[in-house]
């Protein structure tokens, strides 16, 4: 027969408490560690530069093609949602706003979760279970400094970047889409793609790219520098890295909209 | 491939940085240029912001770049127009809707004939649009409870006041009266069909011949009357001519019948006559002196 035992239920919720505040203290060192890699510029800048290539240029391609489709199914969508007698500019509005505002941002970030962040787990975890993190450390070479920071800076700059250009392909696509497929003329898409836009709703897209991209950095980075028991270890990491990530932004996106949303209104 | 990395990461930079810069420009300024402005007011509550269209004579030129909240009960509204495009003078510019669902626009009417346009910053003349969606179901709300009050007054007058039962009476009354015409119609239509069948028998039974004779002697006739009238006109005629030969008096007669002095001496000859009558009668041997022997 089961008792009711608060000391034991005390305990354990004291017990995973105290881990999830473990986890949180040992992230919030990881990220004073890189703030303070910053001061070894000689270590990191030549590291950003390939990263960002990485991060950046070579996923130029995957985001627009998310983008390309992203619009043209969502103009699409959008069009056929329509009541009779809605005006069809409406259809510009509501791709623009959807892109801008909330797909474009969170789908390129959930995207490149998986193919950035999983990447640079995957990576600082290998170095770390071959010993070469441990390498770096005796030869007085700090590797957040090497290996955290180049990646952090690097996705925080490069995705508001692929994010912009994601944002006009997907825009792009969905006149394109409106245009061949459909009865809204350009006329239409335009008028409403205009319609009550302000500059901070494109502000707004890079200030979710900008805290999507530092999420995506600190979780992946941490992961895969904190990765143990050897290559099952890597792979349990990058799982839990992804899926730590992708909640993040999804919790992220909530925050940030709650924040700012009340000043996107035209 | 260091120099290689730094190259395209520098291009995708820029790149993005020109789309967002660029299409942000674009998209808020309705294009690269940013045209000219023109300014409107109107009255509160017009449901105006920023991106709604500009219409000139139902073409887009331009779009609502800012709208500010005037104490005064006014919107001042600042409007860009497209360079291509001017507005003539003595425009009017209005606030209508755009589409079912609330969205509006502005709509700048010309007159016609204008040669001369507005100046770039001008404010244009606000006019009375079309009514909006508020404003028509406000409308439709006061018809259906005018509707309603009539319905109920019918109902109260027609359905309670026995009205209906009244007219179903009369329509019954009606295919009854209906039924009686249809009977006596049937009746004067079989009539009709008897008297149209001894009208053809007794047609039938007309012999042509006789009919043909007496058309031939009433010609006669007619002929000999037209004959009898000629002589006539002619005795008339004359004796018109024998009568104005006495009403001229040349003649014997004519004087007899026209001079007073006949008449007189015919009087006086008269009168002798009964005097000697007279006499004749008192005095008969004085005229008649018999002697036999």
């Amino acid at each position: 027969m089961l008792s009711f035992r608060p000391d034991v239920i005390l305990r354990l919720a004291s017990h995973k408490t105290s881990k999830i505040m473990r986890a949180i203290g040992l992230r919030a060192y990881y990220a004073r560690d890189i703030a303070l890699a910053v001061r070894e510029p000689g270590t990191w800048v030549p590291e950003t530069i390939r990263q960002m290539r990485t991060i950046g240029v070579e996923s130029l391609p995957l985001s627009m093609i998310v983008a390309a489709f992203l619009g043209g199914v969502t103009a699409f969508q959008t069009r056929y949602q329509l009541f009779p007698g809605v005006q069809l500019s409406v259809v510009g509005l509501i791709a623009r706003q959807s892109i801008v505002l909330e797909l474009g941002p969170l789908l390129i970030a959930l995207v490149l979760t998986g193919r950035i962040g999983a990447r640079m787990t995957a990576e600082i975890g290998t170095m770390r279970v071959t010993e070469q993190i441990d390498a770096l450390e005796t030869l007085s070479f700090n590797p957040i400094a090497y290996l955290s920071l180049p990646r952090f800076l690097a996705t925080l700059v490069m995705l508001p970047a692929l994010t912009m250009i994601a944002n006009a392909t997907a825009i792009f696509s969905a006149w394109a889409t409106l245009v061949l497929a459909t009865d809204v003329r350009t006329d239409d898409f335009l008028s409403g793609l205009r319609l009550a836009f302000t500059e901070f709703q494109v502000v707004y897209s890079m200030i979710k790219a900008v805290t999507f991209g530092g999420a995506i950095a600190l979780v992946c980075s941490y992961e895969g520098y904190v990765t143990e028991a050897g290559a099952e270890g890597v792979g349990r990491s990058t799982a839990l890295a992804v899926v730590i990530a992708s909640v993040s932004i999804l919790v992220l996106d909530a925050v940030v909209a709650a924040i700012f949303a009340p000043f996107i209104q035209a | 491939m260091k120099r290689r990395d730094e190259v395209m990461v520098g291009l995708t930079l820029l790149f993005a940085v020109v789309v967002g810069l660029g299409g942000t420009i674009w998209v808020a300024r309705g294009g690269l240029s940013r045209g000219y402005p023109m300014y409107a007011r109107f009255p509160w509550g017009a449901g105006l912001k920023t991106g709604q269209a500009v219409l000139l004579a139902g073409v887009q030129v331009g779009f609502v770049d800012k709208v500010e909240l005037v104490p005064d009960g006014t919107l001042a509204v600042t409007m860009q127009v497209n360079k291509e495009y001017q507005v003539p003078a003595g425009s009017v510019a209005t606030v209508d809707a755009n589409g079912i669902f609330g969205d509006q626009l502005i709509a700048i009417t010309a007159p016609k004939g204008v040669t001369t346009y507005m100046a770039a910053g001008d404010t244009i003349k606000a006019g009375k649009g079309a009514p909006r969606t508020g404003e028509l179901l406000t409308k439709g709300d006061s018809i259906a409870t005018d509707i309603r009050a009539l319905t109920g007054r019918f109902r109260s007058e027609y359905v309670e006041g026995g009205g209906l039962s009244d007219t179903r009476q009369t329509i019954k009354d009606l295919t009854k009266l209906m039924a009686q015409m249809s009977t006596v119609v049937a009746e004067q239509n079989k009539q009709l069909t008897i008297t149209q069948q001894a009208l053809r028998r007794t047609i039938a039974s007309v012999d042509s011949a006789k009919v043909d004779s007496t058309v031939v002697n009433l010609r006669t006739t007619s002929a000999n009357l037209e004959k009898l009238s000629r002589s006539l006109d002619s005795t008339r005629v004359a004796v018109n001519s024998v009568v104005t030969k006495v009403n001229s008096g040349p003649g014997t007669v004519g004087k007899f019948m026209n001079d007073p002095a006949v008449y007189a001496r015919i009087d006086t000859l008269l009168l002798r006559l009964d005097s000697i009558t007279l006499d004749f009668k008192k005095n008969p041997r004085r005229y008649i002196n018999l002697k036999i022997f």
